[in-house]
């Protein structure tokens, strides 16, 4: 492979795809690959055998940390103080249950948007600064191998 | 079909254009949207001046105008969430040409909604009482109270919605970034956070997408359920029923669904969006607002067969009063709107016919205020003893802040229109395909 820096761009995602899928079957690394499309296209996630993303445990410790803190803060706070109302356990996980459960969908976004931003080195002050814009073409670029 | 590009190019020349110079219409309905807002929070101010007296609410009806007023701003709110989450679950493509007026939509409801308990209040300034926090005793929140379950589900709706809203807006941001020009591509290049769309980003950006929808979706059935809980949990008769979650969600996106139709037909007539939004994209909405309609329905014939199947002497007298009593007009109404005008959506001709959605959105926007106000008002004035019965009349501050709450509402959504894209650009063009 004598290509080094090269940049193919597409307006067809077939024959974008088609073209990766011949660089790395020709055997370029897939390192030195990256795409630039308009719209996800998760084919390209395939061919240049990317790893799941690990955004989902962010996810789980964010939901399990607000259901954890739901009920712990709830629990606490009537043993602190505890004084009945209504005639009702000092401990009444029923309604607790609507504090852990707010908790864990609030805990859970915030976690998965928090590990969205870390994930895809976001926000990145040179791409705010010097963007590359797609212009609705399907973009192959090829880094250099001293680039690396 | 022209190459894609040709379309991606289109379609965001068309969306961006929206975005453009405002014309005359636009400033007009900004100046009466802005100017309601602003009388609506110098009656506030008054109330505040004067004390709640000004309000027409007192014992035996204490919740009136502004509760109804709250929980029609929160079911608002709702079909924005449904359209983003639900649908997208649901792989419902008609949803890319809703999602980011109606995830607007939410977020501007729930802060609307927002200010109602601050109003009812009364001494408002004493709202973080019920935030969670030790008082000077140590003595911590009852959280066993449904308000305060309230506090934490519309505040974590808020802050979930406007995540989720951002989101999708991240890589749409970075089309305007490549459109814009001077200052303005500044702003929206530091708002799009440097996005590219590379494999790098996407990869883990769609699977944010999925997640949060995944969070989100419980979240349209649990914030109406709790709204519905300040009222089921108490045991007036009227409000003390197990349906009341099911109801007021249904009845949540029902109205949603209406609101969403009352601002997407003019809108996308005035911003010349006609190419991309379709009649066969209102059918859907349509459909959504049949069903829905049927639940709400069904769910006002269960409240009368169960308080009469009871055999419970105050439900029966409850329910008989409801309809038939000082409030009748309103239920008529209320049922004319909410249950019969629908049915005319069965008819395939009226749901393709915009005019006639523009008409029967307004119809269900008033039913479900009404219903709220019905449940609400109804139940408070006849309650168990004769001795303390009485009716309930708005005053005239009442109906300024509820008008003031729509000037709000309008005034924000009308900002967002000439700010952001109003189409997902990026969803419909991944649609479109």
């Amino acid at each position: 492979m004598s290509d080094t820096n090269r940049r193919w761009e597409f307006e067809d995602e077939h024959e974008f795809l088609e073209k990766l899928k011949e660089l790395v079957d020709q055997g370029t690394p897939t390192e030195r690959l990256d795409v630039i499309t308009p719209i996800p296209v998760p084919a390209t996630e395939e061919i240049l055998k990317m790893k799941r993303s690990p955004l989902r445990f962010f996810t789980l410790a964010g939901a399990l940390t607000g259901l954890s803190l739901g009920f712990a803060f709830t629990i606490f706070t009537v043993m602190d103080w505890p004084i009945i109302t209504g005639g009702k356990p000092l401990v009444s996980l029923p309604p607790f249950l609507i504090i852990a459960f707010a908790l864990t969908i609030l805990l859970g976004s915030l976690a998965s948007f928090a590990g969205f931003l870390i994930l895809g080195k976001m926000p990145s002050i040179s791409k705010i600064q010097n963007p590359i814009e797609h212009e609705n073409m399907f973009i192959i670029m090829l880094e250099d191998e001293a680039a690396q | 079909m022209s190459s894609p590009r040709a379309y991606f190019e289109k379609l965001e020349i068309d969306v961006l254009a929206a975005m453009g110079k405002p014309s005359i219409g636009y400033l007009i309905a900004l100046a009466v949207s802005a100017t309601c807002f602003v009388v609506g929070m110098g009656l506030w101010g008054y109330q505040m001046l004067f004390g709640m007296g000004v309000a027409g609410i007192r014992h035996p009806v204490g919740w009136g105008v502004y509760i109804t007023d709250f929980v029609f701003w929160v079911g608002i709110a709702h079909s924005g969430t449904l359209i983003s989450a639900v649908l997208f679950l649901f792989r419902a493509k008609f949803r890319s040409r809703f999602n980011r007026s109606a995830e607007a939509m939410t977020i501007f409801a729930v802060m609307t909604a927002g200010l109602f308990p601050l109003i009812h209040l009364g001494r408002s300034w004493f709202a973080y009482w019920l935030f969670p926090y030790p008082n000077q005793r140590e003595l911590w929140v009852n959280f066993r109270s449904p308000l305060v379950w309230d506090v934490f589900a519309v505040s974590t709706y808020l802050t979930v919605s406007a995540v989720f809203f951002f989101v999708g807006l991240v890589p749409d941001l970075a089309v305007v970034r490549g459109r814009a020009e001077g200052i303005r591509k500044k702003i929206y290049a530091a708002f799009s956070l440097g996005w590219i769309g590379s494999a790098k980003q996407w990869i883990h950006y769609n699977q944010l997408y999925i997640f949060l929808a995944a969070l989100a979706t419980p979240l349209v059935i649990s914030v109406h359920s709790v709204v519905s809980w300040d009222f089921a949990m108490s045991i007036v008769p009227g409000w003390h029923t197990t349906i009341f979650a099911p109801y007021f969600v249904a009845g949540a996106i029902f109205s949603g669904t209406a609101m969403v139709l009352t601002l997407m037909i003019p809108m996308r007539k005035i911003l010349k969006l006609e190419d991309h939004i379709n009649i066969g994209h209102f059918e859907s909405l349509a459909k959504i607002l049949l069903f829905t309609s049927l639940i709400v329905g069904y769910a006002y014939a269960v409240e009368f067969a169960l308080a009469f199947y009871s055999g419970h002497t105050f439900e029966i007298a409850h329910f008989t009063y409801r309809l038939l009593g000082d409030y009748w007009a309103l239920y008529a109404l209320m049922v004319f709107s909410n249950v019969l005008l629908p049915l005319a959506l069965f008819v395939k001709k009226l749901r393709r016919n915009i005019p006639f959605l523009f008409v029967l959105s307004i119809f269900v926007n008033i039913g479900m205020w009404l219903e709220r106000f019905v449940i609400i008002v109804t139940s408070l004035s006849k309650e168990y003893d004769p001795y303390s019965w009485g009716t309930y009349v708005p005053s005239m501050v009442e109906v300024g802040i509820t008008i003031g709450s729509f000037g709000l509402f309008f005034t924000l959504f009308l900002i967002f229109t000439k700010v952001l894209p109003v189409l997902a650009i990026t969803e419909v063009k991944e649609t479109a395909l």
